[in-house]
């Protein structure tokens, strides 16, 4: 389903923050990449979903065989790429249910389908706060406007159970999140893991993983992939920590 | 056009002009008006109050007062209708028309009626509305107004009484190089209470000179809107002039759509202890645009609160001003008051002029005021392309929420927010068809 080629990309001010990345992600796995923090992690999942300020210079990548990176980033989304931020981004005045039937039935136009009414709307909706024990009454709010970092923590995931993503990339979903918090997370997580979708994991902690169980886990350093295997391997740096792979965070 | 070029067709309509039944002292405080005119001129970019405005459309041509009435439908009037049941006057080029309107079944102790009808039925209650020598805040339109004024809408409500429908105004300029002057006024009795909402559309280049004279009395409370949704070839210079007793409410709410050149302008006085003010706008600029909101707020008695919080969105070339003054005299103490100013940019070449002030001349007051310039956020932007929805669509849903923040200040009447909220959604519809 995704698939990186020798990625190379820079931020803004010139500096080359990826230098080859190499990541092949099949429909139904999930996979978690681990880094330092300086890695990449952040600009491996901004590059993915689009987000400006990011200038891809070499290497491609394939999403369902198309040319991910030729796609604007709402074109991707419709596509069924979803990133859920680290910062979810909060926007007064945007009532979050107006903001999520927009998306919503952006994708659906998308596929040829009409848009959803009112009623199949909140009926979805409803199923999908009590996965994720949010109050419906935040949905009332502006857009992550008021929110505990808890809650935008939930809502990222909360609006992925909606959109239904093919290729969902997760940037560092955990952090700020108390135990509690972290397993609602994690259930709405694996509630959503499929034979059709992907997961990708962007993590520092291997904490997420005893709750999301990754088929395959990557090292990030230095802008590349240094080391892949199981489930173990997190296990194996949390003991070791990030030292072997050239950073002592 | 020199500068006595471009005032002689102003006076030259003014001496065509009858006296046609109105009585002598308002037709010695027109003719002293006009003279006052005369002597100022067209304000000049070198005075403050005008030093942000292009004052050229109104300059290179003429635009006497309108003299054959358009036909208008309900058809018309229907995209400013207020819904549900209104007491409503619809003037057409400055003149009264009786069929769209609908004033009959007022309570006890209220008059609304057109000025013209007012003049020949009630003169009396015109008298503190018309002054030759009202020029307060560099306005010599409303010397012109006074001179020229044909007609408008009058209200006035006894103490106590409270009107249990919205008061809708619509007024439509149709008249090409005309100009429709407007006298309104608004006289609310003491613990009286009214909501009034003036529209102002049309089609053409013609331009509309309203002025509004407003008395709150001792206890009452008028929520005033107004929606200027002018032809973008057209020309509105308005002005509300409001004077609050004791214990009075005042907030008005601006939403300024449309008008080539728009000056929407509130001198406002808390004149006894305890009044309070709200004045809240939103204007929404795009194309060649230039749009002015100017409030001068006097503090002259102790205990008043005066929120201010306006709001701007300039698109492509357009230009929005904002000049704001709030004055706390030396007996005005324990005032409280703020004004906020936020603008948004759209485009490189769209430019804002925000200047606020405050001159406070008591001491013991909390007095605050800002502005902030800048453009949409990039990050909400992202967030909102990142669940797939498209750029356009992300801007026209910032954009709204921009405006809606400022109309959600209506609290208590979530009618009238619906009804601003549904201009805006139909503007920012109308920049997605071009």
């Amino acid at each position: 389903m995704l698939e990186i080629n020798n990625l190379h990309a820079r931020i803004n001010d010139g500096r080359e923050i990826l230098k080859g990345v190499d990541l092949a992600v099949k429909a139904g796995e999930v996979h978690a990449i681990m880094g330092p923090n300086g890695s990449g992690k952040s600009t491996l999942a901004g590059v993915l979903s689009g987000k400006p300020g990011y200038e891809v210079t070499e290497g491609q990548v394939l999403y369902c065989g198309r040319d991910l990176l030729a796609m604007a980033a709402d074109e991707r989304a419709r596509d069924g790429v979803f990133l859920a931020f680290q910062y979810p981004v909060e926007i007064p005045g945007v009532n979050n249910m107006y903001f999520l039937r927009a998306a919503l039935n952006a994708a659906r136009k998308q596929r040829g389908e009409s848009a959803m009414d009112a009623g199949q709307f909140l009926k979805a909706v409803r199923a999908k706060l009590k996965l994720l024990e949010i109050g419906e009454d935040l949905l009332q709010r502006g857009v992550n406007v008021g929110f505990s970092g808890g809650e935008k923590k939930r809502n990222e995931i909360f609006q992925m159970a909606m959109l239904e993503p093919r290729l969902a990339i997760l940037d560092e979903t955990d952090s700020g999140l108390d135990i509690d918090a972290l397993q609602t997370v994690a259930r709405g997580i694996n509630a959503l893991r499929g034979p059709e979708r992907a997961i990708v994991m962007i993590t520092h902690y291997q904490r997420l993983l005893d709750h999301v169980v990754p088929d395959r886990v990557h090292v990030l350093s230095g802008g590349r992939i240094v080391k892949s295997g199981g489930k173990e391997l997190a296990l194996e740096l949390e003991q070791t920590g990030y030292g072997a792979y050239g950073d002592a965070a | 056009m020199s500068a006595l070029a471009e005032i002689q067709p102003y006076i030259e309509a003014f001496k065509a002009r009858a006296q046609a039944g109105e009585p002598d002292w308002l037709w010695h405080r027109r003719e002293g008006a006009m003279q006052r005119f005369a002597e100022l001129g067209f304000p000049t970019r070198k005075q403050e109050a005008w030093r942000f405005t292009d004052l050229r459309p109104l300059q290179r041509v003429a635009f006497p007062p309108a003299i054959a009435v358009a036909q208008a439908t309900t058809d018309d009037i229907a995209l400013w209708r207020f819904k549900g049941e209104t007491y409503r006057i619809v003037l057409v080029d400055g003149a009264f028309v009786p069929a769209l309107s609908a004033i009959d079944d007022l309570p006890t102790g209220a008059w609304l009626a057109s000025t013209a009808q007012t003049l020949r039925e009630w003169p009396e209650l015109l008298d503190p509305a018309v002054r030759e020598t009202d020029t307060v805040g560099a306005q010599p339109f409303a010397a012109l107004n006074a001179a020229l004024f044909t007609d408008g809408f009058v209200l006035a409500l006894q103490p106590g009484v409270a009107l249990d429908r919205t008061i809708e105004v619509i007024h439509l300029g149709r008249a090409a190089n005309r100009s429709s002057q407007l006298r309104n006024v608004i006289l609310l009795g003491p613990n009286s209470r009214a909501t009034v909402i003036e529209s102002y559309a049309g089609t053409g280049a013609y331009w509309t000179n309203a002025v509004g004279v407003i008395g709150v009395g001792a206890g009452a409370a008028l929520r005033h809107v107004k929606l200027q949704d002018e032809d973008t070839a057209a020309i509105h210079l308005g002005q509300h002039r409001v004077d609050l007793g004791c214990n009075a409410r005042y907030e008005s709410f601006t939403l300024s759509l449309g008008g080539r050149l728009a000056r929407n302008e509130t001198h406002l006085k808390l004149d006894g202890e305890g009044a309070a003010c709200g004045l809240f706008g939103a204007t929404l600029l795009r194309g060649e645009q230039e749009g002015t909101i100017a409030t001068v707020v006097d503090h002259a008695a102790p205990g008043c609160t005066t929120r201010e919080y306006f709001k701007s969105v300039a698109d492509d070339r357009a230009h929005g001003v904002f000049l704001g003054t709030i004055g706390v005299r030396p007996q005005a103490q324990k005032t409280d008051a703020n004004q906020l100013s936020k603008n948004l940019l759209l485009s490189r070449r769209a430019a804002v002029d925000t200047k606020p002030e405050l001159e406070i001349l008591a001491d013991d007051v909390k007095c605050s005021h800002g502005a902030t310039v800048g453009d949409l956020d990039e990050t909400a932007l992202f967030y909102l392309e990142s669940r797939g929805i498209t750029v356009a669509e992300a801007r026209r849903i910032l954009i709204e929420a921009f405006a809606a923040e400022v109309i959600e200040r209506l609290e208590d009447d979530a009618d009238l927010r619906a009804h601003l909220g549904r201009h805006v959604a139909r503007w920012l519809a109308a920049g997605d068809s071009r």
